[in-house]
């Protein structure tokens, strides 16, 4: 097939995708904004406002959903990777891939949002605590996940490379959380698992999460997508390449 | 033992062939030589606040000095595709890089070797057995972590760009534990016991997970 006819093939299921009406990422994607604007009425109209901090300690409720939605990318790109130096399953790799894209968008949210909240509450954007130290290695390994998978050969190599990096990546940040604790923390302990939240303030952050994981989920299953037409393309726009000796299955499970 | 022997006849392999050129050596200990002389212009340097920046001073150039001589260790054999023909021989994968990481250890050490009497000199810290512990142990880990990732970035595109981007956020522990044992052997408040402690922790861990880790790097 031509470069040209694969093209127009992508381009026509990426515009079925984004502007059908009927498909059932688009239902998804607006179910999850809704979501997210329910979860915005919750904070804003349900919680009440916090007696110390005021409006600002409403943050919380994104903060902490955003890093809960990150880390749960990240499990997806740790066992995708593990899933796929076991049985090289082109659809963990694939996973992988989009697990780790949106767990980096996540995680600039949760840094972005934490660095708000610190400002008028510590009074400094930022501070070298653990979790602030965990939370910026993190992304930072995840986007040198992202540049593993631009740099390196698509294909084999850099599913295996990037697989290497997200189980290295997801080691490292607890490592590094632990280590610094040993030495200096600032960032408050779990306040939820210690009982600490008055019930409406519970039942918030607990909407606000739940419609957060859904959104991420959204979001992964239509860079899943995405990801597997890319594949197509490429995979039709290339010459025949010599397979392995242990017999890659792209072109069935590309399908 | 075969792998062990594997291991080791290709860190000789690797030690005579920089004994032979004498390339990375000399270079790598003028980098941390200039590095120090950088550092003096760059911090405000006096007796008092040298103990406090020379730690700092240590593991910035050692990083660097690391990056530069694991991206070498690889790409020698990139250039001439001795790694494909090492990797056609019956020697496991994870015994081949033992054999370069052995090597890269090396090297390395030797650069401290300059780097730690260079930083007495220059800065007047200390130079006694604890900061030499702290930065031995630190340099397992980061051998065979750098290694790990240099040989993958010695198959990418663009692989000056990769090795840092990779390397360093997984160096942190190393340096958050390190940095932790050389301030207190350089007699600032700090905890030596502690830092030694997870340095040692660190180094089996990843040692392990570099092993396990090693076959999919290299047999590609």
């Amino acid at each position: 097939m031509s470069a040209r006819r694969a093209l127009g093939r992508l381009g026509r299921s990426t515009v079925r995708l984004t502007s059908a009406p009927g498909t059932n990422f688009q239902k998804a994607a607006v179910g999850a904004v809704a979501l997210m604007l329910l979860a915005g009425v919750a904070i804003f109209v349900y919680a009440p406002t916090d007696y110390l901090q005021g409006v600002v300690q409403k943050i919380f409720y994104l903060h902490v959903s955003s890093a809960i939605a990150a880390y749960g990318c990240f499990a997806v790109v740790l066992l995708g990777g593990i899933r796929y130096l076991w049985v090289e399953s082109l659809t963990a790799d694939r996973l992988a891939r989009a697990g780790a894209l949106v767990g980096v968008i996540f995680t600039t949210v949760t840094l972005v949002m934490g660095m708000l909240w610190a400002k008028p509450i510590w009074g400094t954007y930022w501070t070298w605590d653990a979790r602030l130290t965990s939370t910026l290695v993190l992304w930072i390994i995840y986007a040198g996940y992202l540049m593993v998978r631009r740099l390196a050969e698509p294909g084999r190599q850099a599913a295996r490379f990037a697989a290497v990096v997200g189980i290295f990546g997801f080691i490292d940040v607890p490592i590094v959380q632990f280590s610094v604790t040993w030495w200096r923390t600032v960032h408050p302990g779990p306040v939820i698992v210690n009982d600490a939240l008055p019930p409406q303030m519970l039942g918030t952050f607990v909407f606000t999460m739940l419609c957060t994981l859904v959104l991420a989920g959204v979001m992964v299953a239509i860079r899943y997508r995405i990801e597997a037409l890319q594949d197509a393309a490429e995979l039709a726009t290339e010459p025949a390449r010599v397979l392995s000796a242990r017999g890659d299955t792209e072109p069935e499970a590309i399908r | 033992m075969n792998g062990l022997r594997v291991a080791l006849a290709v860190a000789r392999k690797d030690l005579r062939s920089e004994w032979r050129t004498r390339e990375l050596i000399p270079a790598l200990a003028q980098f941390i030589v200039l590095a120090l002389v950088i550092a003096n212009f760059g911090f405000q340097i006096d007796s008092r606040s040298a103990p406090m920046i020379a730690p700092g001073v240590l593991w910035l150039a050692l990083v660097f000095a690391g990056l530069v001589a694991f991206g070498r260790a690889f790409a020698a054999e990139r250039e001439q595709a001795s790694l494909e023909a090492m990797m056609l021989t019956p020697a496991s994968p994870a015994a081949i890089f033992t054999g370069k990481a052995i090597a890269a250890a090396a090297l390395l050490i030797v650069c401290e070797a300059v780097m730690l009497p260079a930083l007495t000199l220059f800065f007047g810290t200390p130079l006694n057995a604890q900061v030499v512990v702290a930065v031995l142990l630190a340099t397992v880990g980061m051998t065979v972590l750098g290694c790990l990732f240099a040989a993958m970035a010695a198959r990418v595109r663009a692989r000056e760009l990769l090795l840092p981007l990779l390397t360093l956020p997984l160096w942190i522990p190393f340096i958050i534990a390190g940095g932790q044992a050389v301030q207190a052997a350089m007699g600032l408040q700090a905890n030596w016991d502690e830092g030694i402690g997870l340095l040692i922790d660190f180094d089996i861990l990843f040692v392990v997970l570099t092993s396990l880790a090693a076959r999919f790097v290299l047999d590609d």
